[in-house]
């Protein structure tokens, strides 16, 4: 059990603690509740290029100081964005815990003194050179994109990838950015996490003192989030410069946390991970008309995703390796999976749990989304207890209910030249 | 609460007194056999990271069989003992343990991750998959058609055509040079046979070695390790083929093409050093501050000054014998010449002895500092007992780290960087659109020749 100091400030930060002396570091840990989804048509790609903004420096820290500060120190940073959160995070030597602190506190609430046009159309740049090498590049970088496209309406907020388009990044003003962060960059919307080698007594006079005077906002912005169904299947063939052809399959399920979620993290791990796992064995393994599959969900709040992937070897075409996929599928639906496959499930699922766990910055994260997305840093504790009390049955109704046509959107990338 | 007004934002506040750091004590052992064991406890999480080390890799391979130690390699968990690869990953999983296993360069590993309380059981099949591995000829020909998909796959990326061509020019057809991967001729040309003898000749206990760090007791997993391994023969190992770089008596642009692209991949490097070298830890803090770390020269000039690239980097590749040195930048097509320059221009300055105090101390502050934060968890303290082995460290290695780095002068970086770094002699490999950067490069003045994917002369 890990021992967790739950608090919130005046302002509405939350703030946890997790005392943990087994190393001199402390690894401080933002999550700010805005990401993607909180962007609009038009103005996509902005949460993300906002997070680049806030390491260009604030009103007491200079441009490109904040990077020098953390790493002259000895500790690492960075900070992602994606659809529903942008997180912050440092790990420093745990003398410096004040450091992180002043940083974090200066560009939450002392930011837009700092913002020029200079700093914007720097990094407006880089940004789009992050969308050219990730995405535009480089074969099938465009699939998730294509995938989020189809799968969900224009005007839902999960219709577009974090990273936006070219169009929109190139459209951002200096007033959009003031407002993003007006909006959406304040304590009453962020989690502050700590863990390691601190005294709580210092950390919590420190976290006062720098984030205690930052001035809560007013209302949020209201979104529906009501995902409408697909209503059959969503597909496409889209011929890329790409050497073998590849199936994408994407599944809607409830968000993350939900039973159903759950069951279908579970049925990932017996559909792909490992050589026995049944996708995997079937189509590279037995039949090898694949050279790779994989599995997996994302940990999203608003909507859930089930994301499949198989590429074909040379001389198969897309056709087969989709029969090949959805008879595994089928006979989950119809025979379920053994007790063995959801043990070891399972298995693997403490496994990644406890890996997520030993470092202080990997845990820390782990925190701020639970206080984020489910309100209770405490989750952290039982978020296992519905993975071991999963059954066949319900992997197999998931399989059933979840993994069929009407609920799907499949993306075949093949060759251009083909 | 009370806020403390006495804190003043206005400026970084100090630190505290720096907290004590050790690296795990490490507790070593021999076997008759020659096999080395290295034992590192860790309790903090309910995990051990086990590792053989095999002192061979891709560096035996001959060219017509390039690819094969990496071959053999990822043989190894097709079936071992009494169990084919399906109930292999069946009794791991169960167990919750994951396996790894593969070559690199100047060293094969076979790797195991698993939940401490089934550390025996996990160990005895790690046991297995090292001693008695059964490299069935059908895995061999499955393998070995996901290593051509694999190829295949890489003529579309650019990155990996950039840095296959950069290492050829380098190296030529031999170690080091071919990739590890192999080729796709070489590659069929690979025989049962031949895996089977290039495992019986490298992964003997003499030239190998075992490390263990996690949640268990050293005392206990000694006893694991002599069980199943005491009676392991061992027997002489080849010598370790020497490279053949090439050298180039002026700069030149090696250019592929790449008609889909919106990026140029620009590598720029040559022969560098080997990790043995008396200079490492002044190569290392010049490297850093050249372009190792996100606040260097090149990465600042390229990415923050210049919003050319969503990073560039530079780094010395440390292996048994000389790696290559090499910067890699992702720039858009437009600024592909600019970025060259600018890059010429970095390794030019850094020789010129301009080397401010700021940057080179908070160069080696990152470098001292960060040390503990990259070895918190049981997999990265076994991988840096592998590098001790590898490289033959001395034992109190760690424990020196930061006095080693603290004593790096001004003078030793600007002396290695005129050693070390050669922007007059360089290779520059650019895959990229080329009808639309030909021209602009031309303007550097440096010989342009073409190549294809496959590194043939185009013109």
């Amino acid at each position: 059990m890990l021992s967790l100091d739950s608090y919130s400030l005046p302002n509405g930060l939350r703030v946890v603690l997790n005392e943990d002396h087994s190393a001199p570091l402390v690894a401080v840990n933002l999550w700010y509740h805005v990401g993607s989804k909180n962007e609009r048509p038009g103005r996509t790609g902005f949460a993300h290029l906002f997070e680049h903004m806030l390491f260009s420096g604030s009103e007491h820290v200079g441009n490109n100081e904040h990077f020098r500060y953390v790493q002259s120190v000895g500790g690492m940073l960075n900070g992602t964005t994606f659809f529903d959160r942008t997180n912050y995070f440092e790990t420093l030597p745990s003398n410096y815990l004040a450091l992180g602190l002043w940083l974090e506190a200066d560009r939450m609430g002392f930011f837009l003194p700092a913002l020029t046009q200079e700093k914007l159309d720097i990094q407006r740049e880089v940004v789009k050179e992050e969308r050219r090498q990730r995405y535009d590049n480089v074969p099938y970088g465009t699939a998730f994109e294509r995938l989020l496209n189809l799968a969900y309406d224009s005007d839902y907020s999960y219709h577009w990838p974090t990273i936006g388009s070219m169009e929109d990044l190139g459209a951002a003003s200096l007033d959009d950015i003031r407002e993003f962060f007006s909006t959406w960059y304040r304590p009453d919307n962020a989690v502050l996490t700590l863990i390691g080698d601190f005294q709580p007594d210092e950390a919590k006079r420190l976290i006062d003192g720098y984030f205690g005077p930052i001035p809560a906002g007013g209302s949020f912005p209201k979104f529906a989030l009501e995902r409408k169904p697909l209503g059959g299947e969503r597909r496409e063939t889209f011929a890329s410069p790409v050497q073998l052809p590849r199936v994408y399959r994407f599944y809607h399920l409830p968000k993350m946390g939900d039973a159903d979620w759950i069951a279908g993290d579970l049925l990932s791990s017996v559909l792909s991970g490992d050589k026995a796992s049944r996708l995997e064995r079937a189509l590279v393994l037995e039949q090898q008309i694949a050279t790779d599959v994989a599995a997996y969900v994302l940990p999203t709040e608003a909507t859930g995703m089930l994301m499949l992937q198989a590429t074909a070897n040379e001389g198969v075409t897309v056709e087969q390796v989709e029969q090949a996929v959805d008879a595994e599928l089928a006979r989950i639906a119809r025979d379920g999976v053994t007790d063995d496959e959801l043990d070891r499930a399972k298995t693997r699922a403490e496994v990644d749990f406890a890996h997520q766990l030993e470092n202080y910055d990997s845990r820390a994260d782990l925190i701020g989304m639970m206080a984020t997305y489910f309100g209770d840093p405490g989750k952290v504790q039982t978020w296992l207890d519905p993975y071991r009390a999963a059954t066949p049955a319900a992997l197999q109704r998931v399989a059933a209910e979840y993994l069929v046509p009407d609920n799907r959107v499949t993306s075949l990338f093949v060759p251009e030249n083909a | 609460m009370t806020i403390d007004r006495s804190i003043d934002r206005s400026r970084a506040p100090q630190p505290g007194p720096p907290r004590p750091y050790r690296f795990p004590n490490v507790e070593r052992r021999t076997l008759d056999n020659g096999l080395q064991l290295l034992v590192a406890e860790n309790h903090n999480a309910p995990l051990v990271a086990v590792r053989t080390l095999v002192r061979s890799g891709a560096d035996h391979d001959v060219a017509e069989l390039a690819g094969l130690a990496s071959l053999a390699g990822e043989l190894l968990d097709e079936g071992a003992g009494d169990r084919d690869a399906i109930r292999l990953a069946e009794d791991l999983g169960r167990l919750g343990a994951s396996l790894g296993s593969g070559a690199d360069w100047d060293a094969s590993y076979v790797s195991i991750d698993s939940l401490s309380r089934n550390f025996d059981e996990a160990f005895a099949i790690f046991a297995d998959v090292n001693r008695r591995p059964a490299f069935p000829q059908s895995s061999l020909d499955r393998v070995r058609g996901e290593r051509l998909m694999e190829l295949i796959q890489q003529r579309d990326e650019p990155a990996s055509i950039a840095a296959k061509r950069f290492s050829h020019l380098i190296y030529g057809k031999g170690t080091y040079g071919n990739t590890v991967i192999g080729n796709p001729e070489s590659i069929a040309r690979i025989t049962l046979d031949d895996v089977r003898r290039y495992y019986a000749a490298h992964y003997v206990p003499n030239n190998s070695a075992i490390v263990i760090a996690g949640d268990v007791h050293a005392s206990h997993a000694f006893d694991a390790v002599s069980r199943l391994f005491a009676d392991w023969q061992r027997a002489d190992v080849p010598p370790r083929p020497e490279i053949t770089p090439a050298s180039f008596e002026s700069s030149r642009i090696y250019l592929i093409d790449r008609p889909t692209a919106v990026q140029s991949e620009i590598r720029v490097g040559h022969l560098g050093i080997a990790r043995s070298t008396a200079d490492y830890f002044a190569i290392s803090v010049m490297n850093a501050l050249l372009g190792g770390v996100f606040n260097s020269r090149i990465n600042l000039n390229l990415r923050e000054r210049h919003g050319y690239t969503y990073g560039a980097r530079s780094l010395f590749a440390f292996r048994r014998q000389a790696g290559p040195f090499v910067v890699s930048a992702p720039v858009r097509n437009e600024v592909t010449r600019e970025s060259v320059s600018e890059v010429l221009g970095e390794l030019r300055r850094i020789r010129s002895g301009d080397v401010e105090e700021r940057e080179l101390s908070d160069t080696k502050n990152y470098l001292m500092g960060v040390f503990p934060a990259t070895v918190q968890s049981s997999s990265d303290i076994a991988g840096r007992l592998l590098d001790m082995e590898l490289y033959d460290l001395p034992h109190d290695y760690f424990d020196r780290y930061r006095e080693n780095i603290d004593a790096v002068s001004k003078e030793d970086v600007e002396r290695v960087a005129r050693k070390y770094v050669d922007p007059d002699r360089a290779v520059i490999v650019i895959v990229g659109n080329a009808k639309q950067i030909r021209e602009p490069l031309g303007a550097l003045g440096m010989p342009i020749h073409e190549l294809d994917a496959e590194g043939q002369l185009i013109a």
